[in-house]
């Protein structure tokens, strides 16, 4: 009793015989063995390697350098950033209204009593005009502290009774102002 | 078989059956075992972030970077308070003492410092950190830590020691505050003014970094985290450096000239309620506030309450004009004296009956005639107008301390206290409140809130102030204003009024005298000491600007008029001329003042 699957290999026409015969396996003859030279490709692998690693270390080395100049960098822009803040500091203690005035005023300047306007578009000057005068500064600079009382007492009063009976002391203190004044007045004429 | 295995009597008294030996074997290994678990349960379980952390801090550094400290600015940006990067120089005496002698002359040669005062602390026995300068600035500091290190000292290092400086010294400072000497563990110390009230906005917060370090620097390829720092922020302010300046000298001139113990000088932009100046007089130097005593540290013009006065008649006269019941040319019979249910009310100048109108009543300051005029008060309407004109109220502009004044409550408010009120005694106000009454005149009778901060700003309290919050309100008619300051004007005018001394030449000013009794500070009652002030803007058809001054205890004979008028003129002055305010040209007012 024959298989189907005999049956079937029976039936297909045999094909290309000559290619299927020429396509079996044989045994190839066995040849010298070509080996290929080692130390040329470990010499490469380990220039690969020698590069690679000393690539690596430059490339720390300059990180690394990096850093070192990173931070003397920063220091210096830390100390010259306090030295310009020192510097603005200064200027502004040279811009205190204070000092300007006090220069101002050394080099004879005085504030003006009146201002005087000139409008552009209309030509006209309003305000009062008047000469800035001399004298009429304000006291700039320290005050001196005020010396304590325990140290400058009040002056200590003694009413004398008057030898005249006539003339009281009050009425006395008024005629001698009185006359201070007038003495103050000739002067002033 | 089994007989065979039988172990020997003797050898199993010794070990004992194996399944005991078994059994005890087990347990150990069980209870070294639940050891390890334990401890395993401990290290992940219980605080594994602890365990973590220390083991990425071996061998990190930590820096904190320091928040720098706003500055306080004035309004065009002039710095009124400002941080620098300051450092102190440490030293450790068990390096130094072997030198100190020369180490104590070098470095008094190069610092600001003090031989013999150092010279011990070189040489502090037991000690390895000494203060030997502070808050000097870094540059400074870092160059003289080098030059002694050339010079072969050693011992000596810098650390973060942040100054504050305030580069007018005296200008504002009683606004501004000032900054204790900073704790090295707590940082700034701020203890007054601005610095105290705005500290959370000025402080910022500071950042830190962390990173590895190998022989003193940073290693590049390391762990490293940075949180920056976040900068404090500037407040600027409404305060007129230049302007505020001035006032301070005008106004320190005139307490001294006139024997006064104390004053204070506001001036306001009329429109908007911005404070350009609060000066008060005695002041101090911020940069050395431990050379003035406490009392001169603080605002007084906020924090003292005192009587205006006079002044006061400019809010009752202007409510009075705002009811319709009387207008500027009411003719009055004044008499010489005035006689009320407690006690009889009489004039600063002897005079018998006189007939003035009531811008007259006002032009001459007559209390009696006040009095009669705001008879026509219903009840509680004066109280009501004061208490909208921003009496006994604080101002809240943001400094620390300020007082609201005293308005009498209407359970107080009798008659005879109405009567006084009306000329400005028996009330007390702080000099910003009554400034910004007198500036609603100025401004229509519309009542603008006075503020010092620009934009807005969260003191510590939480209140936000500045000038985003401002409100406005009407206090009065615009007819009634615009009355009241052409009878205002009348008070400047060298015939009809009593203070000509107030007149900035040019212009039409408007303005208001005030002698007031004072409440001595020992007897809290009257002493015979008075409050002298002016209150005015100008110019007085277009105001622009509103000052006030006031001078406490002058010598007896002083006046408003005469000591507080030429103050005012020239404040005024300087402030229309720096800002450029020409005189409107309109012909001033001509309102009659008798009849």
């Amino acid at each position: 009793m024959s298989s189907p699957a005999t049956q079937l290999r029976s039936r297909v026409p045999r094909i290309a015989g000559a290619a299927v015969e020429r396509a079996r396996l044989t045994v190839v003859p066995r040849t010298r063995a070509v080996r290929a030279a080692r130390v040329p490709f470990v010499l490469f692998v380990s220039l690969i390697l020698l590069l690679g690693v000393v690539g690596l270390l430059m490339f720390n080395t300059s990180m690394q350098q990096a850093s070192f100049t990173m931070g003397t960098y920063q220091e210096r822009a830390t100390s010259l950033a306090a030295r310009e803040e020192q510097l603005t500091a200064e200027l502004e203690d040279l811009r205190d209204p204070e000092k300007l005035g006090r220069k101002a005023q050394r080099e004879g300047m005085v504030l003006p009593t009146c201002t005087g306007y000139l409008h552009q578009d209309s030509g006209l000057v309003t305000g009062e005009l008047c000469a800035a005068e001399q004298g009429t500064n304000l006291r700039l600079g320290d005050r001196v502290p005020p010396v304590p009382k325990a140290v400058d007492p009040d002056p200590i009063v003694v009413r004398v009774p008057s030898t005249d009976p006539g003339v009281s002391s009050t009425a006395a203190d008024a005629a001698g102002d009185k006359q201070r004044e007038r003495t103050s007045g000739n002067r002033r004429h | 078989m089994s007989r065979d295995r039988q172990p020997a009597p003797g050898r199993g008294s010794l070990r004992g059956s194996p399944q005991v030996r078994l059994r005890i074997g087990f347990i150990l290994i069980a209870m070294v075992l639940s050891a390890f678990g334990a401890r395993l349960v401990q290290l992940q379980g219980l605080d594994p972030n602890g365990y973590a952390a220390m083991a990425a801090a071996e061998g990190l550094t930590e820096v904190v970077l320091p928040a720098e400290r706003g500055d306080i600015l004035d309004r065009n940006g002039e710095p009124l308070a400002d941080s620098v990067d300051g450092a102190m120089v440490v030293a450790d005496p068990s390096l130094t003492t072997e030198k100190a002698p020369a180490l104590a002359k070098f470095l008094a040669t190069r610092l600001d410092v003090d031989y013999f005062t150092i010279l011990p602390r070189l040489r502090e026995k037991g000690s390895r950190y000494e203060y030997i300068a502070r808050q000097i600035p870094a540059a400074q500091a870092t160059a003289v830590v080098e030059a002694a290190k050339e010079e072969d000292f050693d011992g000596l290092w810098t650390e973060r020691d942040p100054v504050r400086q305030y580069p007018a010294d005296d200008v504002a400072a009683n606004l501004i505050g000032f900054l204790g000497t900073p704790d090295p563990t707590k940082g700034e110390q701020p203890l007054a003014g601005m610095e105290l009230a705005f500290d959370k906005i000025l402080s910022g917060t500071d950042g830190e970094a962390t990173y590895q370090r190998g022989a003193g620097n940073k290693i590049p390829l390391g762990d490293n985290t940075t949180v920056p720092a976040v900068d404090g922020q500037d407040i600027t302010t409404t305060i007129d450096r230049d302007l505020q300046w001035y006032t301070q000298r005008v106004l320190r001139q005139t307490v001294e000239s006139a024997g006064g113990s104390s004053g204070y000088a506001i001036v306001m932009d009329s429109r908007t309620g911005e404070l350009l100046t609060v000066a008060d007089y005695p002041t101090f130097n911020a940069n050395k506030p431990a050379d003035s005593p406490r009392s001169n540290r603080i605002s007084r013009a906020l924090s003292d309450p005192y009587e205006p006065g006079s002044v006061g008649k400019v809010l009752s006269i202007g409510a009075l004009l705002d009811t319709g019941r009387v207008g500027p040319r009411l003719r009055m019979t004044v008499p010489g004296q005035l006689q009320r249910q407690d006690r009889p009310i009489g004039d600063w100048f002897d005079h018998g009956t006189i007939r003035l109108t009531l811008a007259g009543v006002l032009a001459k300051s007559s209390n009696i005639g006040t009095v009669l005029a705001t008879d026509q008060f219903e009840d509680g309407e004066l109280r009501s107008y004061l208490e909208r004109f921003g009496l006994g109220a604080k101002t809240g502009i943001g400094v620390l301390g300020e007082t609201g004044g005293i308005l009498p409550g209407p359970g107080a408010w009798t008659s005879q206290a109405e009567d006084r009120i009306s000329f400005g005694q028996s009330v007390s106000v702080n000099a910003v409140q009554m400034a910004a009454a007198v500036n609603t005149i100025a401004n229509g009778g519309v009542r603008v809130d006075p503020e010092m901060v620009k934009g807005s700003a969260t003191m510590a309290d939480g209140t936000v102030v500045g000038t985003d919050t401002t409100t406005k309100e009407r206090v009065i008619s615009e007819r009634a204003a615009d009355q009241m300051a052409r009878m205002m004007e009348r008070v400047i005018d060298p015939d009809a009024g009593v203070a000509p001394g107030a007149a900035v030449p040019g212009y039409r000013v408007a303005g208001k005298t005030g002698t007031a009794q004072r409440v001595g500070d020992e007897c809290a009652c009257y002493d015979g000491s008075t409050t002298v002030s002016f209150a005015g803007f100008a110019p007085a058809d277009d105001p622009q600007f509103t000052v006030y001054v006031v001078v406490q205890q002058p010598r007896k004979g002083s006046g408003g008029g005469s000591v507080a008028g030429p103050a005012f003129a020239k404040i005024m002055g300087y402030a229309l001329r720096q800002y450029g305010v020409a005189p409107t040209g309109a012909a001033p007012s001509t309102l009659p003042v008798e009849w």
